[in-house]
């Protein structure tokens, strides 16, 4: 069996204002005990050059077994959004990690005024 | 024109086949010593060694990839051009004390200077291994000697973007030649003409 873990949010939504209360809940299923879970919000960049991160909110579990479930609770900030120029692309994402062992799944989320990443260097900026 | 400039522009940093976190993914590419093989020939050398090769070779990388195969607590300390007081970042980053269960990996060891070389081979006297990268051998028996060759990025491109390697086979070489084989130098500009810049 290999490990088993899903993060969905409410709604199924993958969109946020910035500073919005992103809710959820995440579950797993785990070949062996894991210490703890710890579900992070965060936002990284990719493109040419050095590679930024920072997360913005994290909430652990401890003790959760093998298997089960649990709702989640987290906040984006103000900024900044999800955007694509073209040296860098920001994402945000929802990450659920399992230590020890650093297994972990993703959810890609958009956050911004829009429900797409704004683009720099258009005129509309979307 | 090897891309359509249309097309060009649609690419999203994060989706570029040169970006960052693809090239840092690619992993080691042995022109010597296989990578199961280098823990053993690390310390057949004594625990001491040099990775040696030119920048943009692939050092960083095998340093990376030693670090995950040696046993033991490992301190991998990445020095860099732009670090201004690079022994501080060393002894930051440095078990206290260092001692027999420990292996030193620093890459650009040649930041550290004359004196900063002799500090760090002191402060790591008692650790099981030490391995430093610099550009010249001759501090330290040679572990791997990084060579490049147009050969080998082609293959890199083909593994990154294998849909368009034959468009890009043609200009390869006289990229490699220009960057006189620094690697990462010919993804950058690679980076570039995917996103359309200059």
């Amino acid at each position: 069996m290999t490990d088993m873990l899903t993060i969905r949010t409410d709604g199924g939504r993958t969109w946020f204002r910035p500073g919005e209360i992103i809710e959820g809940d995440v579950s797993w299923l785990l070949d062996t005990d894991a210490d703890d879970l710890e579900i992070r919000l965060f936002w990284y960049t990719s493109g040419k050059g050095t590679r930024d991160v920072e997360i913005v909110d994290s909430s652990r579990t401890s003790v959760p077994g093998q298997n089960g479930n649990r709702s989640f609770r987290l906040q984006a900030s103000d900024g900044p959004y999800s955007f694509s120029g073209k040296l860098i692309t920001l994402s945000w994402a929802l990450e659920l990690v399992v230590n020890p062992g650093g297994v972990s799944e993703r959810l890609d989320l958009v956050i911004g005024p829009q429900p797409i990443e704004v683009q720099l260097g258009r005129p509309d900026g979307f | 024109m090897v891309f359509d400039r249309r097309a060009r522009l649609r690419i999203r940093p994060a989706d570029n086949p040169f970006a960052s976190h693809r090239i840092d993914a690619l992993g080691f590419r042995p022109t010597g010593p296989k990578p199961e093989d280098l823990a053993e020939r690390l310390d057949a050398l004594g625990g001491r060694a040099d990775v040696v090769g030119p920048e943009g070779s692939g050092k960083t990388t095998l340093l990376e990839e030693l670090s995950r195969r040696l046993d033991g607590e490992v301190a991998l300390v990445p020095l860099s051009g732009t670090s201004r007081r690079p022994w501080s970042t060393v002894t930051a980053r440095l078990p206290h004390p260092v001692d027999g269960r420990h292996s030193v990996l620093v890459d650009c060891a040649g930041l550290l200077g004359a004196a900063g070389r002799l500090m760090l081979r002191r402060r790591c006297r008692n650790a099981r291994r030490l391995v430093i990268t610099s550009h010249r051998p001759g501090r330290l028996p040679t572990l791997v000697d990084c060579q490049t060759s147009p050969e080998l990025l082609a293959d890199l491109v083909c593994e990154l973007t294998p849909e368009h390697a034959d468009r890009l086979d043609p200009i390869l070489e006289e990229l490699f030649r220009r960057h006189d084989g620094n690697l990462r130098l010919c993804f950058r500009e690679l980076y570039d003409a995917f996103a359309g810049i200059r």
